[in-house]
């Protein structure tokens, strides 16, 4: 299944946000989408889901535009999105949440997911009777990448997993998008923390003003003179 | 002694409507996120269905029930359709004043095709009372309770047991998530708002043998509703019978013990309001 994603717009109200967005994702890659703060990158994942009308532009999955449909029927076809704040039933216990994420599978696909959830988050199995709203940061955010892994999409969005954590935790969570990346999913990555997703991506945008002014392959990006200069620090 | 009997039985019977009534209004609120004051006019639709199918048709009320369920589901569902969904996103006071507005449209609409009168809804077994225990009372808010029962709890069932039930807890606890999950959250919204109006509009039809139909009768239920809503805390469902009971029970002893009591009875919802608002600002400063 392969995401593209042509000369988008879009912006709240009549503020303006994205000025020609555009990138791909290709099935069993991890694609880290980089940049400042307020840059954009949240905004284009909410039009790639659904939750935000684009201004113009196209959204693609395997070819097929994607205007007009609802978040839910996106989901339906295999698009993933672990949105910004997690975004957690808090007054529902874990296994409730994940159920949630299958909530029109079939029910021994419903089982089937779990156990896979399970297996890739044993925290969360020690934990499935536990009100989602009393989890520590780390948990919180493995419930979330969780339960959008229920529905089996076969691309993964997902919005600053690291904002937060201790960078134990952050390497830990990024380390289990790459898990999930070699299970054949493709995963956009969303990140402020520029080095540590260079790391795991293999390929990566950067993204300033509402479109992409660099990218390529992530180790390359982590050679690049203006992107140490800018994000790492160097 | 057997005064203070007959005053707890009769607080405890008007319960089950306020209940049912107040269930209505904290799914709107709690679910679909909006502050409904037209919700005793679902209501007052469901007390004139039960009146007009009662003349014309000779239909009992009990069969008028789901008549006027499906009419104030209607009814509901074209409102949130047509005039809710536009303005979810909108400010607060923005929602109110279209939900006060659609009220008073509401309103008025029935007084120009119905008049001002009351109407009673009058089966044989209007006047019928139960004898238990030595207590004596009446049979139509007796069944109206059970039924309030019966309904709540195939409500509750809904809600915690079903998976399209479950889907409208989660919209209550989070806005976002649910669609990205692949729940279409409008359809849940306009079940949730159908749902609302169809409890309010059951409700109207057991107040339309117990009271009356009228254009103007939901007016004190909507406000009744919201006195138990707030105290039971806003978009809690599980504290509405609890607080439904206290409203009620609190208003049969007002009737009972208060001299003129009559009258005041109707003021004890806004005591209840301040009440409940004055403890929680005094608990959570
Ligand atoms: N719901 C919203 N309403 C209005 N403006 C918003 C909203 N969300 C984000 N913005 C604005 O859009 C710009 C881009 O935000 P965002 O896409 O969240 O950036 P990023 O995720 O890269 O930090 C920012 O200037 C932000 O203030
Ligand atoms: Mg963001």
């Amino acid at each position: 299944m392969k995401l593209t994603v042509s000369d988008l717009t879009a912006g709240y109200a009549k503020a303006q946000v994205l000025f020609g967005m555009s990138l791909e994702l290709g099935q069993g890659e991890l694609v880290a989408v980089l940049g400042a703060n307020g840059a954009g990158k949240t905004t284009t994942l909410r039009a790639i889901s659904g939750l935000i009308r684009p201004w113009g532009g196209e959204i693609r999955l395997d070819g097929q535009s994607l205007a007009g449909l609802s978040a839910a029927r996106r989901a339906a076809l295999g698009l993933g999105h672990v949105p910004e704040g997690r975004q957690l039933f808090p007054l529902m216990s874990v296994e409730e949440n994940l159920l949630l994420g299958a909530a029109f599978l079939a029910w021994e696909r419903r089982q089937e997911s779990l156990e896979f959830t399970y297996a890739l988050f044993p925290r969360l199995s020690e934990r499935r009777g536990q009100l989602a709203g009393t989890l520590s940061g780390g948990e919180q955010q493995m419930l979330a990448i969780g339960r959008a892994l229920m529905g089996r999409p076969r691309i993964l969005m997902v919005d600053e997993p690291s904002l937060g954590l201790s960078p134990k935790l952050a390497e830990e969570v990024l380390a289990t998008l790459a898990r999930i990346k070699a299970e054949g999913m493709g995963v956009l990555l969303v990140e402020q923390n520029v080095a540590l997703s260079l790391e795991v991506a293999d390929r990566a945008y950067v993204v300033e003003h509402g479109k992409v002014v660099l990218a390529g392959p992530a180790q390359e990006l982590a050679q690049d003179e203006r992107v140490q200069k800018a994000y790492l620090a160097l | 002694m057997e005064i203070l009997l007959q005053t707890l039985i009769n607080g405890l019977l008007a319960a089950g409507v306020y209940a049912l009534v107040a269930s209505g209004l904290a799914l709107a609120v709690g679910v679909v996120g909006i502050v409904n004051f037209a919700h005793g006019e679902f209501l007052m639709i469901g007390a004139f269905v039960s009146y007009f199918l009662f003349t014309a048709q000779g239909l009992d009320p009990l069969i008028s029930l789901g008549a006027a369920a499906l009419a104030a589901f209607a009814v509901g569902a074209i409102s949130y359709y047509g005039l809710i969904r536009p303005v979810l996103a909108a400010p607060e006071l923005n929602q109110m004043l279209l939900t006060f507005g659609l009220s008073i449209a509401l309103q008025n609409l029935a007084l120009l095709l119905f008049g001002a009168d009351t109407r009673v809804v009058s089966p044989p077994y209007q006047g019928s009372t139960v004898s238990l225990l030595g207590l004596s009372f009446g049979l139509v808010p007796f069944a109206s309770f059970v039924l309030s029962v019966a309904l709540l709890s195939g409500l509750y069932w809904f809600l915690g047991r079903t998976r399209l039930g479950f889907a409208v807890r989660a919209v209550a606890q989070n806005r976002l998530a649910p669609g990205l999950l692949g729940i279409e959250t409008q359809r849940v919204y306009l079940l949730a708002f159908g749902l609302s109006a169809a409890l309010a509009g059951v409700a109207g039809v057991m107040l339309s043998v117990m009271l009356y139909a009228s254009p103007t009768i939901g007016f004190a239920y909507t406000l009744k509703a919201f006195a138990i809503i707030v105290m039971a805390g806003l978009g809690n469902l599980r504290g509405v019978i609890p607080a439904a009971v206290v409203l009620a029970m609190a208003e049969a002893f007002v009737s009972t013990y208060v001299p003129g009591g009559g009258g005041w009875v109707e003021a004890v919802f806004f005591l209840v309001i301040f009440v409940s608002l004055t403890y929680r600002s005094w608990r959570f400063r």
